[in-house]
């Protein structure tokens, strides 16, 4: 199986004096209907090997390849349009736009993509929200949303444009141990059940136990890599 | 791409709705300062075009009068050019005595579209009347042309002027004029000319007080008497033309002038220093209101700088999700475009409303109820609408491309 993404000697630092590394050398490839989990202590640089894995950041050196085309000389829009169509994220702290309503927040990259008509992107919308068990909820706000009710809607968002790489930055890490499972669960499915590739950044154990790959980083570097039999 | 510039612009909208009161307020100031605009602009041009509209009907459009502008040149400069020759003390010869070939000249002009020209002879003359007397400058016209040709009927206090052509040696005179000499209309008034003649005038018409210049020192007789009482038979020294649209009076003058020699001065001519002193007017006009739209649009900045600096974690969001750095500018700026938009046609109602009050207005001057001349053109909208929208734009645009420029991974770094 060919790897959706792969990374080659990805190194990343801030510039100053001395510069602060935050990824170095890592290398590593993620295969399709795999989920992964990256841990480690914090600012071991896990999120930022995530930012870089998701095109939101340039790395200092080494080569990022999606579908094996290499990212680094592509333009920022070019690599926005990657993002829009083939990446989604889920963040520790939700991030819906608050003035829209669930369903409006789930249809607005499918609104940005603009493959499909207005009625097709809401009946999607609707269906992966009822996907989620927040099929009545489609019309509310996200301030009228609980912390677990927020975080299924973007995930909901996130594979709107049915991406073939979800990324999770601490997707569990607001949440308490019911609503933890449940997202645990749902990224599980969107690896085995519908094929995408799942990486996700946790701190949390039950996240981490329920991954196909473990990756532990420390001081920026992978430390070890398991994989768990299915 | 336009379902996804909607797109945009409705995530724009959400942040205004957001926002209430701030974009009340910058709307209000692009509302004010463009019915302010629209206010001040109506008064002071509507003011102008009246001012002007009387400048060209004061007076024959092109006046055609019997001086040469610049006296002919010696005959001993004119055959050897260029050579060294200084002549001095010589006798200027820069003035004629009557238009020469004037039918040729009058027909000349009436031969223009629309145009018409009154031929008249001016000159002095004493008015006598029981041992007192006053110096006149008498016009000879023929009233049914004259009073196509110029506004003089409508100052006239009493009498009209084709009652010079019903009374035998009629005269019109100012009211002040009649005054001094102690006489009203239908009284005889003995009339002396330079030349000797002398012969009983009787007065016919009074013109208005308030026009000094006519009221006091001008009278009216018609082109043949004044030929006859002057000594100038057959001879005429003006030729006023009206023309059928005043603005080609500059042009034409110019040629009139290069064909006949004749001085012929246009209105813009006599009044260049009133039309320059619209000009300043103007100048100052238009600065004071710009600087009113420039404020308003400081409103359009403060919002839009805001908006960017609150909606952070929302640009992060949106960036992360695959908007570009050009979609998320382009947001901001719909938002300075919705809130001038807004604001232009809250303010086109405003300035509507203000022409509206300052058009009721009454001023009684000099006896009679006026009203502002006011200048409710759409040019005057679609000024404002533009000087707006462009201030708007680009008080959007300097704060947006901040928005452009938020990296999404610190944003994300700090929150997490």
């Amino acid at each position: 199986m060919s790897a959706i993404i792969e990374v080659q000697d990805l190194s990343r630092s801030l510039p100053g004096t001395p510069p602060v590394t935050l990824v170095s050398d890592v290398s590593l490839s993620i295969q399709p209907a795999t989920f992964v989990a990256i841990v480690g202590p914090s600012g071991c640089g896990k999120s930022s090997l995530l930012y870089l894995l998701g095109l939101l950041d340039r790395p200092t050196s080494g080569q990022v390849l999606f579908n094996g085309q290499d990212m680094n000389p592509l333009r920022g829009d070019a690599r926005a349009g990657i993002r829009l169509a083939s990446f989604g994220f889920v963040f520790q702290f939700h991030f819906l736009l608050p003035e829209f309503t669930a369903l409006e927040n789930v249809m607005l990259p499918m609104r940005r993509l603009g493959k499909l008509s207005l009625t097709e992107i809401q009946a999607k919308a609707q269906a992966l929200l009822e996907g989620m068990g927040l099929g009545e909820k489609s019309t509310k706000t996200p301030d009228r949303l609980s912390g677990g009710e927020r975080q299924r809607v973007a995930i909901a968002r996130a594979i709107a444009n049915d991406p073939a790489l979800v990324l999770g930055d601490e997707p569990t890490g607001n949440l308490d141990s019911q609503n933890s499972a449940r997202v645990v669960e749902m990224f599980r499915n969107l690896a085995h059940d519908q094929g995408r590739a799942v990486v996700c950044v946790t701190h949390d154990p039950d996240v981490a136990a329920a991954a196909d790959v473990q990756i532990s980083m420390l001081d920026g570097r992978i430390k070890e890599t398991s994989v768990r039999p299915r | 791409m336009t379902g996804q510039l909607r797109l945009l612009a409705s995530v724009a909208a959400r942040h205004l709705v957001g926002r209430r009161r701030q974009t009340i307020v910058a709307v209000s100031g692009v509302a004010v300062g463009v019915g302010f605009f629209l206010a001040v602009s109506a008064m002071m041009i509507g003011s102008q075009n009246d001012f002007i509209k009387t400048l060209i009907d004061a007076a024959p459009h092109i006046i055609i009068s019997d001086e040469l502008r610049s006296p002919p040149a010696q005959p001993g400069v004119s055959l050897y050019k260029g050579a060294a020759i200084n002549l001095r003390h010589y006798k200027v010869r820069n003035e004629v005595r009557g238009l020469k070939g004037w039918p040729e000249i009058l027909r000349t002009v009436n031969a223009l579209p629309g145009a018409i020209g009154s031929p008249s002879l001016s000159g002095a003359i004493t008015l006598r009347s029981g041992g007192r007397e006053e110096a006149l400058t008498i016009v000879g016209v023929d009233p049914a042309i004259e009073e196509k040709v110029s506004t003089i009927q409508d100052q006239l206090r009493i009498g009209r002027l084709r009652d010079l052509e019903s009374t035998q040696g009629g005269i019109i005179i100012g009211e002040e004029m009649a005054r001094r000499l102690g006489l009203g209309v239908g009284d005889v008034v003995g009339a002396t000319s330079a030349s000797g003649k002398s012969r009983s005038l009787r007065i016919v018409g009074l013109f208005k007080r308030g026009q000094t210049q006519i009221s006091s020192g001008l009278g009216y007789v018609l082109l043949r008497e004044a030929q006859s009482l002057l000594g100038r038979p057959f001879i005429i020294n003006r030729i006023g033309v009206r023309l059928a649209d005043p603005y080609e009076a500059e042009p034409i003058s110019r040629r009139l002038e290069a064909r006949y020699a004749y001085k012929a001065e246009s209105w813009q001519e006599r009044s260049a220093d009133f039309l320059s002193l619209l000009v300043t007017r103007n100048v100052i006009m238009y600065s004071v209101v710009s600087a009113i739209l420039l404020v308003a649009s400081f409103g359009i900045y403060t919002v839009v700088s805001n908006s960017v600096s609150d909606k952070r974690r929302d640009i992060a969001i949106m960036r992360s999700m695959g908007f570009s750095e050009r979609d998320l500018q382009l947001i901001f700026v719909f938002e300075g475009l919705a809130l001038a938009l807004i604001g232009i046609v809250a303010g086109w109602l405003l300035g509507y409303g203000l022409m509206a009050i300052l058009g009721s207005l009454k001023f009684p001057i000099a006896g009679e109820d006026q009203h502002l001349p006011l200048d409710r053109t759409a040019r005057q909208y679609a000024i404002a609408a533009a000087a707006s929208l462009l201030s708007g734009v680009i008080a959007a645009w300097l704060p947006a491309r901040k928005a452009a420029r938020v990296d999404p991974v610190d944003i994300l770094r700090g929150a997490v």
